[in-house]
């Protein structure tokens, strides 16, 4: 029966202190966002530390008052506390998009340092969420970075890991392969049969890179068809309708 | 004198005999089943009660009552209104001829905003002059589906159905009690179409299963004008993990204030920390503004596992036609109420037969299933990639900013039609996808490097 329309009394009574206590659900930062640039994260996270006491300090003062005042004044006031809460402050930042000229080295484009300064600060807004303003909009988009100042980044360490099996594999599986056939490397590469157990070997390692991957794979599977299968589900009804037809029969 | 599914032209007449489209696919009968399904009534019309009025319980009416067929329609209050986003595709207004006057905005721009307030214009560029999204408030068009009903043939009966009594034999019909001032009643219908809704009692009396279901959480907030001119015809979506953990946080524009909220599917209990969460980040934007109401209502994620028993179907929110990704469902509840009740006028040739539990699936469940499935299953993708985490939603914004998906996102949304792209630009958007989804993961993964 949750189909209510909760009036604003209602709203009052549902434990606003509770609400309250429970606004920083991430453990407060002991951490530090360390880079060797400029750590004015320093002064945020003390800054942080006096934002959640302040909150606290004005929760059993404030609780008797809150009850009294009307919705707007109580919008208004929940804003207010909140305005302790700190803001991402980066010198590089400015107007929504990072000034590309101040990643600037040995007179070339650093793009290595702009991901990383973009997860900090997509770090920092997950730990902390700021209001969006029409006035300064965020405009910066990931795409400008170039696709080959990522590669560094990727799964480089993954893929010689992969390699290495892969050659591991295909060593012992050549020497084996010689001497139950009498085929040398030369003569295998040449064979239908081992060109396709070389396929299937190379698309297994890279599928199934770990045991646990299996299982992955599994549950993806299941997840995949599990909306399909609610579809169906209407139309496998009928067993249990057939049999209660047969008693209302003459 | 039951008709019997043997066909035997010879001895039975042409009437009596029920017209079978064959798809051994879908299910294979290995039983035989004896039934009044085509038995023609003598003197009377097909009587069906649809329970719930809104827009799916009201265009069912309309479709049964233009069809001929003796339609009571049953809603327990006629003057409030369930909760809602209040948007419908361009296409209804068309489809459903519902007069422009209804519309309190148009609206032509949207804003989705990512977790790292990333904002993408969405619209500005790719909807054409004359298209927008209508908003409407939902007691508005409610009210005006089920007048349009009524003025088709159907009764109003406003009253609430307390208790549905499935019938022992195929002859008899259902009983519905139902108690209106006070005063008990009951009225016996042939077939009942349940449009009551995410909490649907016709889905309990028939035990069609449970759904999982999400819950819609707002907050209607009068603005000062000046902030209310930036709303004038703008509608914004927020994802982000502060707002909502598996669906997006809105702002919508009314009549002559916004509705501010979110939902979530997996993390009820902390709806309101989320509530909490979507007003911090519009705080700039609806600062000075009074909240003037405060609603919640439940929006089922995934269809029922039963959608028609005997000779009752499910339609709307009760039968689970809402979309993942958009949990739009207005548009699905009046169009599947329109199908169904166009299913039972053809099956019962315009009432003068009765109707069985195949005709139901038949007629209407496997037309149903037919149109729609892909839609449903394709937002469902969509849901699962990008709404899982942060990352996933920042790529998500990002592929969003190109102007062929914001295109053909408007065409299946505003059309209900599978949108014909190019196939170059096809490809090159699955490529754009790709690249985000890998560059945000890269910098997401970065980010768990920040950690302690």
């Amino acid at each position: 029966m949750a189909s209510i329309s909760i009036s604003a009394s209602l709203q009052r009574a549902c434990s606003s202190q509770h609400v309250r206590r429970k606004q920083k659900p991430i453990p407060k930062p002991t951490y530090s966002l360390g880079t060797k640039q400029v750590m004015k994260a320093v002064t945020l996270d003390m800054e942080a530390q006096k934002g959640y006491k302040t909150d606290t300090k004005e929760e059993p003062a404030s609780e008797m008052n809150y009850k009294s005042k009307d919705p707007e004044e109580r919008l208004k006031e929940d804003f207010e506390t909140e305005s302790s809460a700190p803001k991402f402050r980066d010198e590089r930042w400015k107007n929504g998009t990072w000034d590309l000229n101040m990643f600037v080295r040995n007179g070339r484009m650093d793009w290595d340092s702009v991901i990383i300064a973009e997860a900090r600060r997509r770090k920092f807004l997950e730990m902390h969420p700021e209001a969006t303003t029409n006035e300064e909009p965020v405009k910066f988009r990931s795409s400008i970075i170039p696709w080959w100042a990522w590669l560094m980044r990727t799964y480089l360490p993954e893929a010689e890991l992969l390699n290495g099996r892969a050659a591991m594999i295909g060593f012992f599986m050549a020497y084996i392969v010689d001497a139950l056939t009498g085929l040398d490397v030369v003569g295998q590469t040449g064979n239908f049969i081992c060109k396709a157990g070389l396929f299937v070997t190379v698309i297994g390692v890279l599928v199934l890179r770990k045991t646990q991957d299996f299982d992955n794979l599994k549950k993806l599977a299941d997840e995949a068809t599990y909306y399909d299968k609610q579809w169906q589900a209407s139309w496998k009804d009928q067993n249990a309708t057939s049999s209660s037809d047969r008693i209302g029969n003459t | 004198m039951a008709a019997s599914q043997i066909q035997n032209p010879l001895q039975n007449p042409l009437y009596q005999l029920s017209i079978r489209k064959t798809r051994p696919c879908l299910h294979k009968p290995h039983y035989l089943t004896i039934n009044a399904a085509g038995h023609h009534l003598s003197g009377r019309k097909l009587r069906v009660a649809v329970i719930g009025g809104g827009p799916a319980g009201s265009s069912a009416a309309e479709a049964l009552a233009s069809g001929g067929i003796e339609t009571f329609l049953f809603e327990r209050s006629t003057s409030t209104a369930k909760p809602c986003g209040g948007a419908i595709p361009l296409c209804m207004i068309d489809e459903f001829s519902i007069p422009l006057h209804l519309i309190d905005r148009h609206v032509t721009k949207m804003k989705i905003i990512s977790p790292s307030n990333l904002a993408v214009d969405f619209g500005s560029k790719s909807l054409r002059s004359h298209e927008y999204i209508p908003m409407l408030r939902r007691e508005v068009l409610d009210s005006f589906l089920r007048t349009r009903a009524q003025s088709a043939g159907a009764q109003l009966i406003p009253s609430l159905v307390t208790h549905l009594e499935i019938p022992s034999s195929y002859f008899s019909p259902y009983i519905i009690h139902h108690s209106i001032n006070n005063s008990r009643k009951t009225l016996a219908v042939d077939a009942i179409i349940g449009a009551d809704g995410a909490n649907s009692k016709v889905a309990k009396f028939i035990k069609a299963g449970n759904y999982t279901c999400a819950i819609a959480f707002q907050e209607r907030i009068r603005l000062p004008d000046e902030k209310m001119e930036y709303y004038q015809n703008l509608a914004e979506m927020y994802v982000g993990d502060d707002v909502s953990p598996d669906f997006y946080a809105w702002v919508f524009p009314k009549c002559d204030h916004v509705a501010v909220g979110t939902g979530t599917v997996c993390a009820k209990q902390d709806i309101k920390l989320y509530q909490r969460g979507i007003k911090e980040r519009v705080k700039s934007k609806i600062n000075g503004g009074k909240v003037i109401k405060v609603e919640a209502h439940p929006i089922p994620e995934h269809p029922r596992p039963v959608r028609v028993r005997g000779r009752v179907a499910l339609v709307g929110d009760a039968a689970g036609y809402v979309t993942k990704c958009s949990g739009e469902g207005i548009y699905f509840a009046a169009k599947s109420g329109r199908m169904c009740g166009e299913a039972i006028v053809r099956a019962s040739d315009g009432g003068e037969l009765m109707i069985g539990e195949d005709d139901l699936k038949r007629e209407y469940l496997m037309e149903w299933d037919k149109k729609y499935v892909s839609t449903f299953r394709f937002l469902d993708l969509l849901q699962r990639v990008f709404y899982g985490s942060n990352v996933a939603r920042e790529a998500l914004v990002e592929v969003c900013g190109n102007e062929y998906v914001q295109r053909m996102t408007f065409d299946s949304y505003l059309y209900k039609k599978l949108a014909k792209g190019d196939r170059w630009e096809d490809l090159k958007m699955v490529f754009g996808t790709i690249g985000s989804l890998m560059r945000c993961k890269i910098v997401g993964r970065e980010m768990e490097a920040f950690k302690l």
